[in-house]
């Protein structure tokens, strides 16, 4: 019983720096309707840059602020360059499925060219384990689920209280819609993706931090574990997504405890599999697709 | 002739025959299947371990029969099939778009983990090796002249599977995957079996994937995961059935070539530039890398500006169509 709480624990991080990403991935579904395939990419640019000033100004907070600015940018760059031109085109959520893998593929190598494909350690000293009810946690580790949970709060405030969450959410539910009441979908697309970058590259830094170490492709395979949490919330909705990210969390965490963490991905997928096949819209499905409620 | 030469036209034909596979699930049934690759390790795995011996400690791996070759090949791509039938009773009974592709990337993921981990199975990361130059002996060839023997039969297979691939673009059977690629609904009401039609489709790319990998084993003689991955050869392959023109065999052959020069002769090219190459030689992984983001590119680039490859499909035409054919009603 106490080894299963402290593998809880455990689960609370990885599930706090999942529910990240996975939100971060759900906000650009949600305003173009296509899957970012390249979304790992923003979480392993926020990585090396928080790695490349880090070591510059040997501040963690410098750090931060650097990978959250390096994967909103990353974002922008993805939604402009590739994700907006390709839906004004026409062009399939298929199709932008596979121009997106392509981008990634593009971006891992490029990556490899700059930086090398070995691993870059880089880590944090996580403090002394300290026992906090039940659990048993580092000082780093609170910090991270204390973060997520702030970033979440922060999310939810923008998008249910602001002029532009209430842009976003008309986009989200029907592009056409928004266009003709005069919201500027494109823009409003790309500043979603820009905040969706903000959070995925601030997931990236802690997450390698966490990791301890990360190369380019590592936000690729974070990325597949990513899928399936959003997938069993409900593309699109951001509140299930994170359901889903803890859900997911907290399984593979067992999972990886009991059986042997190097099958955290099939594992994974496998959830994927059952969750595709039996639920395709996601575990909490309404008839109505909203990002939050 | 180079070995240089020998060793791209081998691998050209088994590269092709890979495409043509991959070409039935994507150009012609219309699915974006990621597991594809999958198949090619299943057939080359397989192969190996059919034709390899037992193994000795420390290696772990099942079977080591030791059989001929040619039935080595067989047993492969039946298994191939098999993994590919299962992957696809799955994949293909509800989910489509993106959900099908999804799906199958999770199916290539389990495959490579499993090979990677289970030791027991195919002796993990180590993989398989000791597959040297399979029918050689009985035509008794030495070194060179089994090089000059493998290329042939590549090549000659790689033409038997054109030829069939040929038949198949224009029988009913072909014809009919394109019509679910186009409109599902309106083939189901014409009473098409779409799931089992998109089964038939699926297992022969699988067969057609197993089969290449069991060519690729004797080429290569080993197969590891470092030998592979289970996304970035699949990408290679839709780039090259997508450069030539999805759903037409010709164009799929002609992607093929043209990938095969763009990335042998670009990253050779970029190696003599000065600087490049010495900058290879401290960092090979260099040269993969461009190489790999060249591909991307060009797949993203073709997306969009000419999805339908430099060789379209033929698209048919109705010659009389309906409205037309009625008597114009003044």
């Amino acid at each position: 019983m106490n080894e299963a709480l402290l593998t809880l624990g455990f689960a609370m991080v990885t599930a706090s720096i999942l529910a990240l990403s996975a939100v971060a991935f759900t906000l650009q579904y949600a305003v173009t309707n296509v899957a970012n395939v390249s979304h790992g990419e923003i979480l392993t640019a926020g990585a090396y840059a928080a790695y490349l000033v880090h070591q510059r100004t040997g501040s963690a907070i410098a750090a931060a602020i650097a990978a959250a600015l390096a994967g909103g940018l990353a974002a922008l760059a993805m939604h402009s360059v590739v994700i907006g031109p390709f839906i004004r085109f026409g062009a399939s959520p298929t199709i932008v499925f596979i121009a997106t893998l392509g981008m990634s593929f593009v971006i891992q190598n490029v990556l490899v060219i700059f930086f090398g494909a070995s691993n870059v350690a880089y880590s944090l000293d996580p403090g002394p384990p300290q026992h906090l009810g039940p659990f048993l946690l580092t000082p780093l580790d609170v910090e991270i689920i204390a973060s997520a949970i702030a970033i979440t709060f922060v999310l939810y405030l923008i998008i249910s209280r602001t002029k532009f969450g209430k842009a976003l959410r008309a986009v989200s539910q029907n592009r056409e819609l928004a266009r003709v009441t005069g919201i500027n979908a494109t823009r409003v697309a790309a500043a979603t993706f820009f905040l969706a970058g903000l959070i995925a590259g601030y997931a990236g830094f802690v997450l390698a931090e966490s990791v301890g170490s990360f190369n380019p492709y590592f936000g690729f395979g974070f990325f597949l574990i990513t899928l399936t949490a959003a997938v069993a919330g409900g593309l699109g909705r951001a509140f299930g997504t994170m359901v889903g990210a803890v859900m997911v969390g907290i399984i593979l965490e067992f999972a990886g405890g009991y059986v042997s963490a190097s099958y955290n991905l099939a594992f994974a997928f496998a959830i994927l599999a059952i969750v595709i096949l039996v639920r395709p819209r996601g575990l909490f499905t309404s008839a109505r697709r909203t990002v939050f409620e | 002739m180079s070995a240089y030469f020998i060793s791209i036209l081998t691998e050209g034909a088994i590269f092709g025959i890979m495409a043509l596979g991959l070409n039935v699930i994507w150009g012609w049934s219309g699915d974006f299947d990621l597991a594809y690759y999958g198949y090619v390790a299943v057939g080359a795995y397989m192969t190996l371990l059919l034709t390899i011996g037992p193994p000795t400690a420390p290696a772990h791996y099942i079977l080591g029969l030791q059989l001929p070759y040619p039935l080595a090949v067989v047993i492969a791509v039946i298994t191939a099939m098999a993994v590919g039938l299962v992957v696809g009773l799955i994949a293909l009974r509800h989910l489509r778009g993106i959900y099908f592709s999804i799906v199958t990337l999770g199916a290539v993921y389990v495959i490579y983990v499993v090979a990677g981990q289970y030791v027991p199975l195919v002796d993990g990361y180590n993989g398989l090796s000791g597959l040297f130059d399979p029918m050689g002996d009985w035509f008794g060839l030495d070194y060179q002249s089994y090089q000059y023997f493998l290329m042939g039969l590549c090549l000659v297979m790689f033409a038997l599977v054109f030829i069939l691939m040929w038949r198949i673009s224009g029988s009913r059977f072909g014809m009919a995957l394109r019509t679910l690629r186009e409109d599902e609904r309106a083939a189901a009401a014409f009473g098409r079996d779409i799931y089992r039609l998109k089964l038939k489709g699926y297992v022969l790319g699988a067969a057609l994937a197993g089969f290449a990998g069991a060519l690729f084993a004797a080429y290569l003689s080993a197969f590891n995961p470092s030998a592979w991955s289970p996304v970035g050869e699949v990408i290679a392959l839709y780039a090259a059935v997508l450069v030539g023109g999805r759903g037409n065999i010709r164009g799929v052959v002609l992607g093929v070539l043209i990938m095969g020069l763009l990335v042998q002769e670009s990253t050779r090219f970029l190696s003599m530039l000065p600087g490049v190459g010495q900058f290879n030689t401290q960092h090979p992984q260099i040269l993969l890398a461009l190489r790999g983001a060249l591909i991307g590119l060009v797949l993203v680039l073709f997306l969009r500006f000419r999805p339908q490859g430099l060789l379209p499909e033929r698209r048919f035409v109705d010659r009389q169509p309906v409205g037309e054919a009625a008597p114009a009603s003044t």
